[in-house]
């Protein structure tokens, strides 16, 4: 069965290993990863509870495609109630530890508690154990996977944090395979206030599925014309990184902590300028594609720099130095801290001391300051211990709330708003905050053909989005495999061998999407918490095709009344009775 | 026969062992796949290794109820004469033999000469070469 109906459950306080039946109703209406995780926090947790309390649950989940052969299923969702913002948090992490949770013989993994001293778990099958973490604690992600391989063997696959999730730092973020990352929201600190080091995992159980001849032949023929087609290719050629000149071009390309959306040091941190650097791609287990660019300069080795840590941490920053912003990259991947998030606190603090707000002793393309922090950050040295604790709290106690670039405490990712319009709504309400993965209207605008300054049919454009991306994640596939909901309907039907046809897959994004939100306003999240910071308001863009553009506050306003009028959530942004029984929830 | 892998091509997604064992024994099992990709980081950067049969033929050399013959090009078994045993699994230097559960041993075979793991392979990465032994 490609379901194994099993959840392993941990309670680090109590050392309980548990093995219960998964919830089936719920599997039915949730499917599995984002959806079913948030499911279960949602029904689990006590609203207000502490993230970093003993209270909070760490949920990893696969799906019902997790382990099949299945392109671009190989991803794992982490579920928590996030420390940086308060909302709901689901992460998701690439490699290859989802499949190995699932031949394990389980669907989901529920950690709670706390334990008393450092742990990692140890998943072998049948075999559980709970052990001792001491001599791991305080060790980067690297040294703590290469010491656990040489334990466990290197078939097995580890999740860990390094000292900024131990430190519960609320940019932490999770590491898995050296360079994969389930980066926001601050994750890392969830394992770290547990207490939780790693989790290794290893399994050996079959998966099967109803009619194997038929999804093989299915999958074979969606490989070939579905997934490597020359513009899904484009991940394996160069990555994300092939962003970077369309957002230049378009004008949107975060510069010097979002002051500008052109950098004029952008052709030396483009796909071209790093395609010379990579020698092999790595892929995700089931992936086709392969997005992961190996990359070596000089002693520093990492998989990227993706788009969003060159956009954050280059042009951001005001680095153009490609060498740097791979050793930042590096760093941060080892001591578990996100780059986005680190980029825009970075970002913020040059800002800050160029216009003397507070001088934090670092300038824009200080490349000699800003490869330390990293380090100061993860381990709370100096401004590190300021700094990580994110930009809004740094504005708060600081000042520079007017360019502060956060949505909900939730650091901003590579996109400007003002060029592209609909982003700022993807961005305001978004349920963990400033995210571009839960819509990407700006490959519609901006990199597309809609206008991208207005907000004439926007609104619906975010909401296609944000419903298509939560089926998807919680089923679970990649972003980069842009199927149709008719491929997936054919794909989940023959998986499940029941038909779940796309109006199902539509109505089961919408129900993923409402409940995120019921956590959210559950939490006390309101109208007046989805809004953009006042920079995307006020400050107009200086260069290239939005230059002189702000996204108005008036415009933004309406774009985002007409948003919850097409959810049917009240005016306080929550769903209405109408529409939770409309989605039978 | 014999298998190859191009490391440079290969991206280590191991669709090809899932392919392997969907088509031998109609599950989704890596360890259950007759071929083998090891893909991990190390500190100083990417470390790839490739298990398949090289017809060293200790199985054939070892089984005791001689169920396992070689055929000039690949292996083969007679399942009615396997007991089962698990002599071949634990000698095999690949570890591409294993168990099936269901009473016998399962062998790699090359699928005949047109292994579906080259089929599959997404990037070209895995060659057949037909070197005598």
């Amino acid at each position: 069965m490609s379901y194994l109906w099993k959840v392993l459950r941990i309670n680090l306080s109590t050392g309980s290993v548990e093995k219960e039946p998964l919830n089936k109703e719920w599997a039915e209406k949730y499917f599995g990863g984002k959806g079913l995780g948030i499911k279960y926090l949602y029904k689990e947790l006590k609203g207000g509870i502490d993230p970093l309390s003993a209270a909070n649950k760490f949920i990893l989940a696969t799906g019902p495609l997790t382990g099949t052969i299945v392109p671009c299923s190989g991803k794992l969702a982490i579920i928590s109630k996030s420390p940086a913002t308060g909302t709901i948090l689901d992460c998701s992490i690439g490699g290859h530890f989802a499949s190995q949770l699932k031949f394990a013989g389980y669907d989901m993994l529920i950690v709670e508690g706390r334990a008393e001293g450092p742990v990692y778990l140890e998943i072998d099958d049948d075999k559980v154990e709970i052990r001792d973490a001491n001599s791991l604690w305080g060790k980067g992600i690297f040294e703590t996977e290469s010491r656990l391989h040489k334990e466990h063997g290197v078939e097995a696959r580890v999740l860990s944090i390094g000292p900024a999730g131990e430190n519960l730092v609320p940019i932490a973020c999770v590491g898995s395979e050296y360079y994969r990352q389930a980066g926001r929201g601050g994750i890392g600190s969830v394992m770290g206030s547990k207490r939780l080091k790693a989790v290794v995992c290893s399994g050996s159980k079959d998966i099967t599925v109803p009619d194997m001849p038929r999804l093989l032949e299915l999958v074979k023929k969606a490989i070939r014309e579905d997934v490597l087609t020359d513009t899904n290719l484009g991940v394996y050629v160069d990555g994300t990184p092939q962003l970077i000149d369309m957002s230049q071009t378009t004008g949107v390309l975060p510069t010097r902590n979002y002051q500008d959306g052109v950098f004029e040091g952008a052709q030396k941190i483009n796909a071209a300028a790093l395609r010379e650097l990579k020698p092999q791609v790595k892929a995700c287990f089931a992936c086709a594609l392969g997005c992961g660019h190996y990359t070596c300069i000089k002693d520093s080795v990492v998989e990227g720099p993706e788009y969003e840590t060159l956009a954050l941490v280059g042009s951001n920053c005001g680095v153009a130095d490609l060498e740097a912003i791979i050793k930042f990259n590096a760093e941060c991947d080892d001591l578990g801290v996100d780059t986005i998030s680190a980029g825009n606190v970075v970002g913020f603090a040059m800002e800050m001391t160029e216009r003397r707000i507070r001088d934090f002793g670092i300038r824009f393309g200080d490349i000699e300051t800003y490869l330390k922090m990293p380090r100061m950050i993860a381990c709370q040295e100096g401004i590190g211990r300021e700094l990580s604790r994110g930009v809004r709290y740094l504005a708060k106690t600081y000042g520079g709330t007017e360019f502060a670039m956060e949505v909900k405490g939730l650091e901003l990712p590579g996109y400007d708003p003002r060029g592209s319009w609909g982003m700022g709504l993807a961005y305001a309400t978004a349920d963990r905050g400033g995210c571009h993965m839960r819509a990407w209207p700006i490959a519609d605008e901006a990199f597309g053909k809609l206008d991208p300054f207005t907000i004439e049919g926007k609104a619906q454009l975010v909401i296609t989005g944000q419903h298509y991306n939560a089926i998807k994640f919680s089923l679970i596939l990649c972003d980069f495999w842009a199927l149709s909901l008719e491929t997936m309907s054919k794909v989940i039907s023959c998986v499940l061998g029941r038909e779940v046809s796309v109006a199902d897959l539509q109505k089961a994004g919408e129900r993923i999407w409402n409940l995120s939100r019921l956590f959210n306003v559950r939490e006390g999240f309101k109208a007046a918490d989805d809004s953009l910071p006042a920079r995307i308001f006020k400050d107009p863009l200086k260069s290239g095709t939005p230059a002189g553009r702000v996204l108005p506050r008036d415009q933004f306003d309406s774009m985002l009344r007409e948003y919850y009028q097409l959810r049917g959530w009240d005016s306080n942004g929550a769903p209405t009775p109408e529409k939770l029984k409309e989605l039978e929830m | 026969m014999k298998l190859i892998l191009d490391t440079k091509k290969c991206t280590g997604c191991k669709i090809c062992e899932l392919a392997c064992s969907a088509k031998h024994q109609g599950v989704f099992n890596p360890k259950k796949a007759h071929l083998k990709i090891i893909d991990y980081y190390t500190e100083t950067g990417r470390e790839m290794g490739f298990k398949s049969c090289t017809l060293c033929l200790k199985c054939v050399e070892t089984c005791p109820v001689e169920a396992i013959a070689f055929n000039e090009k690949w292996l083969v078994i007679d399942d009615a004469l396997c007991t089962d045993c698990g002599e071949c699994v634990d000698i095999c230097p690949e570890g591409v033999i294993f168990l099936n559960g269901e009473g016998t041993a399962a062998v790699p075979d090359f699928c005949q000469g047109n292994p579906s793991c080259m089929e599959w392979c997404p990037h070209g990465a895995i060659h057949k070469e037909e070197a005598a032994v």
